[in-house]
């Protein structure tokens, strides 16, 4: 058990300055109101000098096109990233299916798209939710025939998040109807020129998209690991969403306020904070009353029990938490809580407004919060696997 | 290049035990679940007190283990205290450890600062006797119900800006109420010229001392309670597990199993919050205060809730006296609510996050 503070050698203060310096630069005025208009989760400039400095891969060796970094500075780089508000949601999906495209690529495939995404060159989206199928991700119907050297894929896509942004697609398809569930899955690294890609807004002001594929060809040195056995390679990708222990045991060793999705109602409390310690023209403070002292003490206990939640109780935690909080604090600010971004007399330039909108949808992307208690139940209490009841 | 700038505060999240640690945890674990069966918590209701058990506890040093080194203890510390209290939670052991514990390190802390006073006997007679002192919560006179005080050999509270230590005439045991939580509570007032209460120490340390004990108290109680609330879910899935109805497990319905989940997910998250408050009452104690009393609440919320869930799902059985959850049930409130609405929490941990109240002009 250790909690102190973590004595940082000199090159590691140098290279959080280097961060700050970078988030001064790159992530301006102009990249969040541009990011709060399109919800794009991606800039291309921002994440090119990313690119340019070896931080998209900040860990992998700078011949590789990382920068070197230990894994506390590149904890600290995306700490940092995230306070700045950067759009990083493109960054996100492209890291989690890299590890698929490393394990399961040809040499080929790997030279052709590994260096570019170093560079920035290279993104990928998350192709599973279809119109028919969300949370039951193997239940995909878009198919994959085979046809020569190529493959012929038809079907659509629902919530390709950031799809806009990206070259490719990890593509889950089926390849066999005839077999059980998630015995006819194949995954592809599918090129996205050819899809039809058709925007949808969130709630949460985030841009998503449908993408049709209609008897697009791609060719097999695209496909990634065996036909047919395409759940297991997508089990790695999908087990660091859903924060599975293997993967949380390399997570970077620092405290993290408000946990996997929490960072946003830190920012929204301190937004409370602020307005409750502000006084009235009679010199009066919301903070000194009793009420409001403890409606923010409660948002706090909320904020630090998702900071030290973890695994797939983290996730449900910390995006339940970040929805009650934000609702809590709206409530608790009153009227001017309403106002948006860009209003004159919002508070914090509107954030609670905008944090009461966007935790709605963490409770969704990834898999639902209650797909995360099926996991809980199934795996870590070992009780029986839910079915439907027959008849 | 990048301007210099001061480095800001990063803080490790390692919450694993180490060997020894985890060595302690087990010994206690293994303690209490060899020697202590819900049929002998059962076997000292209603008063909640078992003479023999505590005997043979004491060879493990739980509460001299606290007290430094210099006074005959152990020198262990509140991390080493939390491992202890969260295995006696699980088995709701029918003895006052939590309060003895915490008692004796407050006697430790004033014959340290203090010495030559009642306290320094008494630190012996905790380390060589296994007597019990315990706390009276509530700082003042007047009639208040004290933690073990039907069993304690002492008692130490705060009366005024002073600690006071007093043994109470035996009669007084007697007049111990029967209670929700089947615990051996006592009405004591430090007040109480009959139960010859001596002064130890005085003025704002004397306090301090006793406002670090009573969250100390509140610290190893949410590990207790941690424990207990693991107990009763432990129950509930191995009776969702097990028990069929409309041709499945009960466990293969998610109105029960997402019920087991909250409580599992509660459970291991507040289990890290108290080690999280634990490491810092013991490491950076001026930067605890918010920790400690956020891991109570949270504590004492989830062990409530995980009883209420624990009753429901053995169902009808669940509610009967037959039942183990029911145990539980009974104590998590039975053996916290003498420190007091524990949603008051809020308030303390509001005054020590955003400063305090201004006075009105």
């Amino acid at each position: 058990m250790d909690f102190g503070v973590i004595d940082l050698d000199e090159e590691t203060v140098a290279f959080w300055a280097e961060v700050r310096a970078f988030c001064q630069t790159h992530v301006t005025k102009e990249v969040l109101d541009e990011e709060f208009e399109t919800g794009s989760g991606f800039n291309e400039g921002l994440h090119k000098a990313l690119g340019a400095r070896g931080w998209i891969l900040p860990t992998w060796p700078r011949q590789e096109g990382g920068a070197g970094a230990t894994p506390l500075q590149a904890a600290i780089l995306d700490a940092e990233l995230r306070a700045a508000h950067a759009p990083l949601i493109t960054l996100g999906t492209t890291r989690n299916v890299l590890p698929a495209v490393l394990r399961w690529g040809t040499d080929e495939l790997k030279k052709a798209v590994v260096p570019g995404v170093a560079s920035g060159d290279v993104r990928f989206c998350l192709g599973y939710t279809e119109p028919d199928s969300g949370s039951d991700i193997a239940a995909a119907k878009t198919r994959a025939v085979r046809d020569g050297d190529e493959w012929v894929i038809d079907g659509q896509k629902m919530f390709t998040t950031g799809a806009q942004n990206c070259q490719y697609s990890f593509l889950l398809t089926r390849t066999n109807p005839e077999a059980p569930k998630h015995k006819g899955l194949t995954m592809f690294l599918c090129p996205l020129e050819q899809a039809e890609i058709r925007p949808i807004r969130t709630l949460g002001g985030e841009r998503t998209n449908m993408v049709f594929y209609d008897a697009i060809r791609v060719p097999d040195r695209y496909r990634l690991g065996p036909v047919d056995q395409g759940w297991m390679v997508l089990l790695g990708p999908l087990n660091a969403e859903h924060a599975m222990p293997e993967d949380t045991d390399s997570a970077p060793p620092i405290d993290q306020p408000g946990g996997m999705y929490g960072y946003s109602a830190v920012e929204g409390l301190e937004v409370a904070l602020a307005w409750a310690r502000s006084a009235d023209p009679d010199g009066r403070r919301p903070i000194d009353d009793p009420l409001v002292r403890e409606r923010l003490a409660q948002a706090a206990l909320d904020i630090e029990v998702a900071t030290v939640s973890t695994g797939p109780a983290g996730r449900v935690i910390s995006s339940e938490m970040a929805i009650r909080v934000a609702e809590d604090l709206m409530d608790l600010v009153g009227p001017r809580a309403l106002l948006p971004r860009g209003e004159d007399a919002a508070i914090g330039e509107g954030w609670l407004e905008y944090l009461h909108r966007f935790a709605q949808g963490t409770a969704t992307y990834g898999g639902t919060t209650d797909i995360f208690r099926n996991i809980i139940a199934e795996r870590f209490l070992g009780l029986p696997r839910q079915a439907p009841r027959a008849g | 290049m990048a301007e210099p700038i001061s480095a800001p505060i990063l803080r490790r999240a390692d919450y694993r035990l180490s060997e020894e640690e985890q060595a302690l945890a087990e010994a206690f674990s293994a303690f209490f679940e060899r020697s202590c069966p819900s049929e002998r918590v059962r076997a000292a209701e209603p008063w909640g007190f078992d003479a023999a058990l505590w005997a043979e506890l004491a060879p493990m040093r739980p509460v001299a283990m606290g007290l430094p080194e210099s006074l005959g203890g152990d020198g262990a510390g509140l991390v080493e205290l939390v491992l202890v209290t969260e295995p006696f939670g699980r088995s709701v052991a029918p003895v006052p450890l939590v309060e003895a514990a915490v008692a004796a390190r407050l006697l430790a802390a004033v014959a340290t600062a203090a010495p030559g006073g009642p306290a320094d006997a008494w630190v012996n007679q905790v380390i060589d006797e296994h007597k019990v002192v315990t706390l009276a919560l509530q700082p003042g006179g007047g009639p208040q119900l004290v933690p073990a005080g039907a069993v304690a050999d002492a008692v130490v509270g705060l009366l005024g800006d002073e600690l006071v230590l007093g043994v109470c005439p035996a009669e007084r045991a007697a007049r111990r109420p029967r209670n929700h939580g089947f615990a051996p509570i006592a009405w004591c007032d430090l007040s109480d010229p009959e139960c010859s209460f001596r002064p130890l120490w005085s003025g704002p340390s004397a306090r301090a001392a006793f406002e670090r004990a009573v969250r100390e108290w509140k610290l190893l109680m949410a590990s207790a309670l941690i424990g207990m609330a693991q107990a009763t879910l432990d129950i509930g899935v191995e009776h969702a597990r097990s028990r069929v109805a409309f041709g499945a497990p009960i466990g293969s319905f998610q109105a029960v199993s997402h019920a087991l989940a909250d409580v599992a997910m509660a459970v291991e998250t507040g289990r890290r919050l108290v080690r999280k408050g634990a490491w810092y009452a013991a490491h950076e104690p001026d930067e605890d205060v918010h920790r400690v009393l956020m891991a109570y609440r949270y504590a004492t919320q989830t062990a409530m809730t995980a009883a209420t869930v624990g009753v429901h799902v053995l169902g009808g059985v669940g509610f009967t006296v037959e039942s183990d959850p029911q145990l539980y049930f009974r104590r998590v409130k039975g053996w916290t609510l003498v420190a007091g609405d524990p949603k008051a929490a809020l308030s303390d941990i509001a005054d020590a996050l955003f400063g305090p109240v201004a006075i009105a002009k």
